[in-house]
């Protein structure tokens, strides 16, 4: 069984197929398109953890849309994290490339908030963030599975991995759900960021406490099925509600192509200049705990087909 | 309206019990005494006197003299409800026309209906012109007509495009029924010249801003894929235009595509469109009549706020059997029409079916083999002439797009069912009584093993409608045509219903269902001020409440432009019950002021509302789209449309002009906040924001309705504004279908008996997009930022095409007595790539790499063959 955004992919592949069949041949062509130039702003990419592992904030200047190049890191800040007990944690470019690490142990706790602090040369920014619960993950399972057509980049024929965690009582959770894949927590473009909001994907569902609902346990097969040997798995992350409207509308942004393109909008950070007169920033600060499981598929433990 | 009445009129209702003598006489004898209007209605007389409330003397004396010597009970109307505010309008209205008639000479009606001779079928809008009086009117959308005159004998001539000409001498001495049946012109003899005055119809109707298209010239028009198509057709008027090709739906000045009242025989159609788009869902077999309505909208329509797209649907030939059929690139047809009952009664029967899918089925490979992809509608209607006085019609659609591969499928339909009766109450006052229901839904599932449904995912969504519409006309003096009536619309909408099981664990995630109605009443008057000038003058108001059950909530703005979260709890409301109501008084005005015979200019003013909204943040709307009901949040679009025209014939009717101004005004705009969900979500009306919007331009065309070269030139320049606060900086911004230039031209040459010849060209401005000036790099993608915060700041290419046609008719005779014909049509002629849109994305492999992208949804030349036969 395909999970749930599959549909909506399914859907627009069925689209672009019968509009072929019946002879009408959309197409797409990268053109050149002038478009007007802006000031450099401040990026912030900063997300922390509960985990054993350093910590990153990484800072970088934005550029004009078509330079193709690496955007350049913002140097010489300063960068402190300060919690809601006053502990204060401070990040340090040390192989001055824009990637503000520290790395004396663990950061993150649920339930704690966190204050992010820039100082760069002529500017202060402030963003802020909290951890929330994230329920552990109880299972993952995987069923072979064959799709009707070959995805453009994945594979026809594998097997198809959903796991299995339950969403606390109480509405209003919010997680962000990544697939590992090859070991790693892999979201490749915008379009595959998976959001649940307590148990289903928005808040009015009547799923509050539930087993993540079925479209999104499957969530963790992405672009391509998983074939014997290799690993699939998923990493639960906590997220406040303004970081799933965040990720919400990153996702978004990506969807402007088309003929049922989305227009385009920009993402609000929650990276705050105190000059009210300065240039705003751009990206987000982010706070999650994390939860983990990983499992290796194996023929023999796969789930029957025809259950 | 509403204030003038409060202020100078009171109403007093009175019950008439009198000895001896008629109501009748009992009105007469007031009628005459009285200085003031009245109406009598339900044994009710109610009188419309100055309002004197508060001095008591004067009340009294004001009833005596009323009164006079006829003993009546009176009380006065409580002026609170609404409603009758407009009863007394209309009965003012009817006051004062009953005076004109009551102290005119003695009077006759002609009325009859006017109908094709080769079928039978009833013809709209029909010039019934009276020599003697240099005065006329049309027939309804029924092919009636009515008209009374003074004792006199008149010249009666009967003319309608593309048909002979009648001319009848009437000597009026009673009233006389007198049906018309007319001949086509093709049929008749070439060289008829018609020499006598000309009619002038352009510029002597009160209609401004409405655009008809005759059947006849939308099938030779150069169509996609040889497809007629009417939708297609439409978007080449002046004030029309589109998102771009293939998308659903057409945009009226300013308007977008959920703004337009789509009527198939009086039942609303949700979803006009085939294939995502690329086909309207009318089978052009079997529709009559089609109307566009942009501006001066009567009285008798409502419920949207752009524009009225009125499709009427072929009654069936009453004379003979008919079979029509065609074979194009994506359609086979076949309609089938038949007489019965002697001609009382006759049917159609018209179905299409794309058929792609069955012959690409052996080519398929076994897994697409299973693969599903077509669409159909069936359409039909019965009518029904039960003597001279009532006529019975019953007409069905039913439609529906299937795509799927193996377990999975997704399909989306509309189906309306019509039945109404027409009745004569007298010569001069016709009724239609309408009741309809109206269906759009779509699903999308899929179902592992249907025999064991352990497995599935169901989603389902739809709009169902039930409605009762009575219309009246009444042909008060050929100064006078007054309609009246109303409607009532039920709503069951069920926006999203969705269940998912898995191993037998169901989870629930839909949308509650909502109940809401809609009740309007309106009056209106065609009215002949003087030779030269004519008013048409109504109001509506329309009334709108939202019904339990339901739980309703209200909304918290957490960060402003952005979602708005729900308040808990909700409150609940029991089945039934009165959540919320909408009141609106819509009024309507048009004139035109007859400069001479051959000029006129024209203006109009109409107020629409609506309480029915397409949520769509996508640039085409996309068949889920769902419908949504006015809310406590959602208020109801309203629009305040004016417009001012210039319309002249040339050359003995052979060529007309136009130009026309508009300027719109549009409150209650729905926009969208960012990322904002559309589909499945409860909280839907958090993700929504409202705005205003404006819409003017100018509008020119030129049209040649004789000769053996047809068509028209139209050019509209215009803009169409949005202003949403937080979007754009709150600024004005222009709304996705504005496009400044819009030009379109239209040649139909008829060569010989043969062969016709036709051409389109068309150029527009580029749609709006907006571009991000800036990257950033974020958790490894690129995005973009827009610096100056502006929606649709840039624009992309202009859109241009030419396509062509030419039809043959076969010179053979299909089985003796049949005609056959060809169409061979090219679309895009010279292979332009015309943009659907432009857009910026991140390169397919590289995360970090941006591009921009055109996308054309017609990337090449499309020609194709049309096989079309009729017996």
């Amino acid at each position: 069984m395909l999970h749930f955004m599959k549909s909506i992919h399914t859907f627009q592949k069925i689209a672009a197929v019968s509009l072929i069949a019946f002879g009408l041949t959309a197409c797409e062509d990268v053109i050149d398109l002038n478009t007007t130039d802006s000031p450099p702003l401040l990026v912030v990419d900063g997300w922390i953890n509960d985990q054993e592992e350093p910590q990153t904030i990484r800072l970088s200047l934005s550029a004009p849309y078509f330079t193709n190049n690496a955007t350049q890191p913002v140097l010489n800040a300063e960068v402190t994290v300060t919690d809601d007990l006053g502990n204060v944690y401070r990040f340090e470019d040390k192989e001055e490339n824009g990637h503000y690490t520290w790395n004396d142990s663990i950061m993150g706790k649920t339930g704690r908030k966190y204050f992010l602090e820039i100082k760069t040369e002529d500017e202060v920014y402030k963003a802020e963030s909290e951890i929330k619960r994230v329920p552990t993950v109880d299972s993952i399972v995987y069923t072979k599975e064959k799709l009707p057509f070959k995805p453009d980049n994945g594979r026809q024929e594998g097997y198809i991995a959903e796991f299995y965690a339950r969403d606390f009582q109480g509405t209003g959770d919010t997680y962000w759900i990544k697939p590992i894949i090859k070991g790693k927590p892999t979201v490749a473009k915008p379009t595959n960021i998976t959001l649940a909001w307590d148990a289903s994907y928005n808040a009015g569902g009547e799923v509050d406490g539930l087993i993540f609902i079925l479209p999104l346990r499957q969530a963790i097969t992405t672009d391509s099925l998983f074939l014997e040997g290799e690993t699939a798995g998923v990493e639960l992350h906590s997220i406040t509600n303004e970081t799933f409207e965040f990720l919400k509308q990153v996702r978004e942004q990506s969807l402007n192509g088309g003929l049922f393109a989305i227009p385009m909008t920009n993402v609000r950070s929650n990276v705050v200049n105190q000059n009210p007169s300065g240039q705003k920033a751009l990206g987000y600060f982010g706070a999650s705990a994390i939860s983990r499981m990983e499992t290796t598929i194996i023929a023999e433990n796969a789930r029957p087909e025809d259950r | 309206m509403n204030y003038f009445i409060r202020k100078t009129l009171q109403l007093i209702e009175c019950f008439i019990f009198v000895k001896g003598k008629s109501n009748k006489s009992v009105l007469t004898e007031i009628f005459n005494r009285s200085k003031h209007p009245f109406i009598y209605y339900l044994c009710r007389l109610v009188i419309f006197i100055p309002d004197v409330r508060g001095n008591s003397v004067k009340f009294a004396s004001l009833i005596n003299s009323i009164s006079g010597t006829i003993p009546f009970r009176y009380s006065t109307i409580q002026l609170t409800m609404k409603i009758n505010y407009l009863i007394a309008f209309a009965g003012l209205l009817l006051c004062q026309s009953v005076a004109l008639i009551t102290h005119a000479q003695e009077k006759k009606t002609v009325s009859g209906y006017i109908r094709d001779a080769s079928n039978g079928e009833g013809l709209i809008g029909v010039s019934v012109y009276i020599r003697e009086l240099e005065n006329g009117v049309t027939t309804n959308p029924y092919g009636f007509y009515s008209i009374t005159l003074p004792v006199g004998t008149y010249t009666f001539i009967y003319s309608y495009m593309g048909y002979e000409r009648t001319e009848k001498v009437l000597e009026l001495t009673k009233d006389l029924t007198q049906d018309i049946e007319m001949n086509d012109e093709s049929q008749s003899l070439k060289e008829v010249v018609i020499t006598t005055r000309k009619e002038d119809e352009n510029v002597r109707s009160i209609e401004m801003s409405v655009n008809k298209v005759e059947m006849k010239t939308i099938r030779k028009m150069p169509a996609l894929l040889g497809e007629v198509d009417l939708i297609r057709s439409i978007q080449l008027l002046p004030g029309v235009t589109t998102v771009g090709e293939g998308a659903s739906g057409f945009n009226v000045r300013g308007g977008d595509v959920s703004q337009n009242l789509v009527l198939l025989d009086e039942a609303p159609v949700y979803n006009s469109s085939h294939l995502f788009g690329f086909f309207s869902v009318f089978n052009p077999d079997a529709v009559k009549d089609v109307k566009l309505i942009k501006g001066g909208i009567p009285a008798q329509y409502g419920g949207r706020i752009s524009s009225i797209l009125d499709v009427r649907m072929k009654e069936g030939n009453t004379k003979k059997r008919e079979i029509n059929g065609g074979i194009g690139s994506i359609f086979s047809r076949l309609t089938y029409e038949q007489p019965f009952d002697g001609g009382k009664g006759s049917f159609i029967v018209a179905g299409r079916r794309s058929y792609i899918d069955v012959l690409a089925k052996p080519f398929l490979n076994k897994d697409l083999r299973d693969s599903k992809f077509y669409f159909y509608d069936l359409t039909t209607k019965v009518n029904y002439r039960l003597g001279e006085k009532d006529t019975f019609y019953a007409s069905g659609y039913f439609g529906k797009d299937v795509f799927g591969a193996q377990d999975f499928g997704f399909g989306w339909g509309n189906a309306t069912a019509t039945a109404r009766w027409s009745h004569l109450f007298s010569k001069k006052l016709f009724m239609n009584l309408t009741g309809y229901y109206s269906n759009y839904d779509y699903s999308l599932g899929q179902k592992s093993d249907p025999a064991e449904e352990k497995d599935y995912f169901d989603w389902k969504s739809n709009i169902i409608s039930y409605s009762l519409k009575p219309d009246f006309t009444y042909y008060l003096t050929p100064d006078n045509q007054l309609s009246f009536g109303g409607q009532y619309i039920y709503y069951h909408s069920k926006p999203g219903k969705v269940t998912a099981k898995s191993e037998g664990e169901e989870t629930n995630i839909s949308q509650d269902p909502r109940f809401a109605d809609e009740m309007a009443l309106y009056v209106g008057n065609d009215q002949k001020l003087t030779d030269k000038i004519s008013l048409q003058y109504g109001i509506r108001y329309s009334w709108f409440r939202n019904l339990g059950a339901a739980t309703v909530y209200e909304y918290e703005e957490i960060n402003p432009g952005e979602r708005k979260m729900p308040v808990y709890p909700g409150k609940e409301y029991k089945k039934g019950e009165v959540i919320n109501t909408y009141g609106n008084w819509e009024p309507r005005f048009s004139v035109n002021f007859g400069l001479n015979s051959e000029n006129s200019i024209k203006a109009s003013y109409n107020r629409m509302a609506q309480y029915l909204h397409l949520l769509s943040n996508t640039a085409a709307s996309s068949p889920l789209d769902v419908w949504t009901l006015s809310t406590p949040i959602i208020q109801p679009e309203i629009a305040d449309q004016v417009a001012l025209g210039w319309f002249r014939n040339f050359s003995s009717n052979t060529y007309e002009a136009s130009a026309e101004v508009y300027y719109k005004k549009l409150k209650n705009q729905i926009d969208y906040v960012p990322g904002s969900e559309l589909l499945l979500n409860q909280f839907v009306e958090g993700d929504l924001l409202f705005g205003k919007g404006r819409a003017y331009g100018l509008e020119v065309y030129f049209k040649k309705n004789k000769g053996k070269l047809t068509g028209w030139l139209s050019y509209t320049l215009s803009r169409t504004e949005r202003q949403v606060e937080h979007i754009s900086n709150s600024n004005w911004f222009p709304a996705r279908f504005d496009k400044p230039h819009n030009f379109t031209s239209v040649g139909i040459y008829e060569l010989n008996n043969r062969w016709s010849l036709s051409a389109n060209f068309t150029i527009t401005s580029g749609t709006p997009a907006t571009f991000p000036t800036a990257r950033y790099d974020y958790n490894g993608w690129a995005l973009g930022d827009i610096y100056s915060n502006e929606r649709n700041g840039s624009r992309i290419p202009a859109y241009h095409r030419l396509d062509l046609a030419a039809t043959m008719k076969s010179k053979r005779k299909l089985f003796g007595s049949g005609q056959g014909e060809w169409v061979f049509s090219v679309y895009n002629v010279y292979n332009r790539r015309n943009p659907f849109s432009v857009f910026t994305r991140i390169n397919e492999d590289n995360p970090l790499k941006t591009e921009a992208v055109r996308y054309a949804v017609i990337g090449s030349m499309i020609p194709s063959v049309t096989y079309n036969f009729k017996f």
